[in-house]
């Protein structure tokens, strides 16, 4: 390669990636630490369940580590239908390679009536990125389903994989069948 | 291409040495765009990772090694397919670097793509097992044995290193060819296997994204041109022209010319210096392709190739029957006149490595006494068709010089004793040289010894052009 052309490859490769490092600024600064409470409030799963919890971006609800429930016990049980206890639930905590995944059930008049994240992926900012997309389309689909037997999201199977053990366990402490 | 050249055969005129340099010119701009493709391809593939918010990995310790994990595979299989490409035999890589530069690079990028993507599976094992608290090997067996599609991308992993692994083996010449082509053919496999992982953990590819749809089209391009150049082409072209030996003439002792004939051979283009890949279908060679220069520029008829009895596939060429069906991929290579950067040639071969230069210095565009043609030959036996370029040199008013007899003893010169003991040099031998293209075909390190004395006159890269006798 001629030295000129060589130069103007570098100049052309390096405008071609400034333009990426452009493109992903805003993720970049979002996730910096004094942004990230200014971020909060898009949520679209903080849920009627758990009025007075605070939720984040990605849905997820701080855990006190006193009052955290152990898996599969019912968190606030109330009556029986059926065989089915309303209430609200925690499912188990499901380890993965991206962080944890916890969700709590919330079972009114005999049906599955909310899904609330308690923890999610958030081992690095993609895992968030991809959870926050994955969860509300997973709760939409439990919801739909009555059911933790829902597809995988494209591209977040971890989440959906873990999203679906710990809601079937929460439904399992429900004594919900569907 | 051949028809204007024998219009444009005469005396050294301007308009002549015009055509040359815009030839040389136009391949120097084609050699431009490409390689900038290649530095703009590993640009695009860093753009998408920090647009996805890659730089993000790098905010704090604990992701850094996740992050340069991500780097290190994307980067790596990017070079990874320019490595296919550069094996692809696409005509145009060909017609402007020509396929033995080519693959040079090729085996260049092999050992980096190799350890760029070693880093990626273990940087991952380490930044994944830290994020799950696992340790790397336990989280190796956690991909292997839970991931969708981790299983079939360590095979890969393992598959790559078997390849790079042989090859850089069969360098120093203790495995067989054979060998390590069915284990090359491995890389294919390799990279199909890796392919899945890519999309289905690969968070950069995730549905709807820039990065899918450009690695997509990075993949469908690479495996189509393989397909096609490498498959299809190959396939079609010895379908079509119905190529069969019609003449097997023995040249000295071991030593045989093939001629074959066949149906619109001048659709081919191929030219003097050029080499296609042979596949002889008798019971005992059908299933092995041998690479030979042709012997003689082509008529539009017939295609020669001389063969010496290098290895057990070349002596069974001595067998062949007129009529036996042969299939080929090619032609192939820059060792032909489209190469010229000036109006003067020299062309130097030693023993078999005579069979490229004779058809090139038939196939070249010469003008009278701008051609010198040195032949070198360890004995008089080792002096295959010098007649025929003996009576092509006086057909262009080359002048010839032969160098016969063994090479002085502690000396290293491809000169033969006798001629250095005359004290001759490559510039006594011809005297043109300084602003000639060089043309040299014959054993690696003889073919070596004659590239340093022409840099030693300081002849430029361009202007120097070598046949190299090696895979």
């Amino acid at each position: 390669m001629r030295a000129g052309t060589a130069f103007f490859a570098g100049l052309g490769s390096a405008a071609i990636i400034a333009v990426g490092w452009q493109a992903g600024v805003g993720t970049l600064v979002s996730s910096l630490p004094q942004s990230q409470a200014a971020a909060s409030g898009t949520t679209t799963t903080a849920a009627s369940g758990t009025a007075g919890t605070g939720a984040d971006e990605w849905g997820n609800v701080p855990t006190d580590p006193l009052t955290t429930p152990a898996a599969d016990a019912p968190a606030a049980p109330a009556a029986a239908t059926g065989g089915v206890t309303n209430g609200t639930f925690d499912g188990a905590v499901i380890n993965t390679r991206y962080g944890a995944q916890q969700v709590q059930v919330v079972v009114a008049g005999g049906k599955l009536t909310d899904v609330v994240v308690l923890q999610t992926q958030t081992a690095d900012r993609k895992s968030q990125q991809i959870s926050s997309r994955a969860n509300p389309i997973l709760r939409e689909e439990a919801l739909t389903a009555q059911s933790a037997k829902i597809a995988n999201v494209s591209g977040a199977t971890y989440t959906s994989q873990s999203y679906m053990q710990s809601l079937q366990s929460a439904l399992d402490a429900a004594g919900f069948t569907g | 291409m051949p028809s204007s050249r024998t219009e444009r055969r005469s005396p050294a005129t301007p308009a002549r040495a015009v055509a040359i340099k815009r030839g040389y010119k136009a391949r120097l701009r084609r050699g431009d765009l490409l390689e900038t493709i290649v530095y703009f391809s590993v640009a695009i593939v860093l753009a998408l990772f920090l647009a996805d918010g890659g730089a993000t990995y790098f905010l704090n310790i604990k992701d850094v090694t996740t992050g340069l994990g991500i780097v290190t595979g994307l980067v790596g299989s990017d070079l990874l397919l320019v490595m296919l490409v550069l094996a692809a035999r696409i005509p145009v890589i060909d017609r402007t670097f020509g396929h033995d530069k080519a693959l040079a690079l090729h085996r260049k990028l092999g050992k980096p793509v190799l350890y760029l993507i070693l880093a990626h599976m273990l940087l991952l094992m380490i930044g994944y097992g830290i994020a799950q608290g696992l340790n790397p090997l336990a989280e190796a067996i956690d991909m292997i044995v839970n991931q969708q599609d981790m299983s079939i991308a360590f095979i890969s992993m393992g598959l790559l290193i078997l390849v790079v692994v042989t090859s850089l083996v069969i360098v120093r010449k203790k495995l067989s060819y054979e060998f390590w082509y069915v284990v090359h053919l491995l890389s294919y496999a390799a990279v199909l296997l890796a392919l899945p992982h890519q999309f289905t953990q690969g968070s950069m590819f995730a549905e709807g994204t820039w990065a899918r749809g450009y690695w997509m089209a990075l993949y469908a391009g690479a495996l189509a041109a393989i397909t096609i150049y490498r498959v299809i082409i190959p396939v079609a072209s010895s379908l079509r022209h119905d190529l069969r030996v019609s003449e097997v003439v023995v040249e000295a002792p071991g030593v045989v010319s093939i001629t074959m004939r066949g149906r619109n051979l001048e659709v081919l283009r191929a030219q003097g210096g050029q080499f296609f890949n042979w596949r002889f279908w008798n019971a005992r060679m059908w299933w092995d392709a041998h690479p030979y220069s042709l012997s003689a520029h082509p008529d539009g008829r017939s295609l020669r190739i001389t063969v010496r009895d290098l290895g057990a596939g070349s002596s069974r060429l001595l067998q062949l029957t007129p009529g036996t069906r042969v299939s080929f991929e090619g032609p192939y290579g820059l060792f032909t006149d489209e190469a010229r950067t000036t109006t003067k040639a020299v062309f130097v071969g030693a023993g078999i490595g005579i069979t490229p230069i004779r058809a090139l210095l038939e196939g070249s565009d010469l003008a009278p006494h701008e051609a010198t043609v040195i032949l070198r030959g360890s004995d008089d036996t080792d002096v295959y068709l010098w007649q025929e370029t003996y009576d092509l040199c006086v057909e262009k008013a080359a002048s010839l010089r032969v160098l016969v007899g063994h090479r002085p003893r502690g000396i290293n010169t491809w000169l033969s004793a006798e001629a250095y003991g005359k004290g001759e040099t490559l510039l006594s031998l011809a005297p043109q040289i300084k602003e000639s293209d060089l043309y040299i075909c014959g054993p690696t390190p003889w073919t070596e010894l004659v590239i340093r004395d022409a840099q030693r006159l300081g002849l430029k890269e361009h202007q120097i052009h070598a046949e190299r006798f090696d895979f």
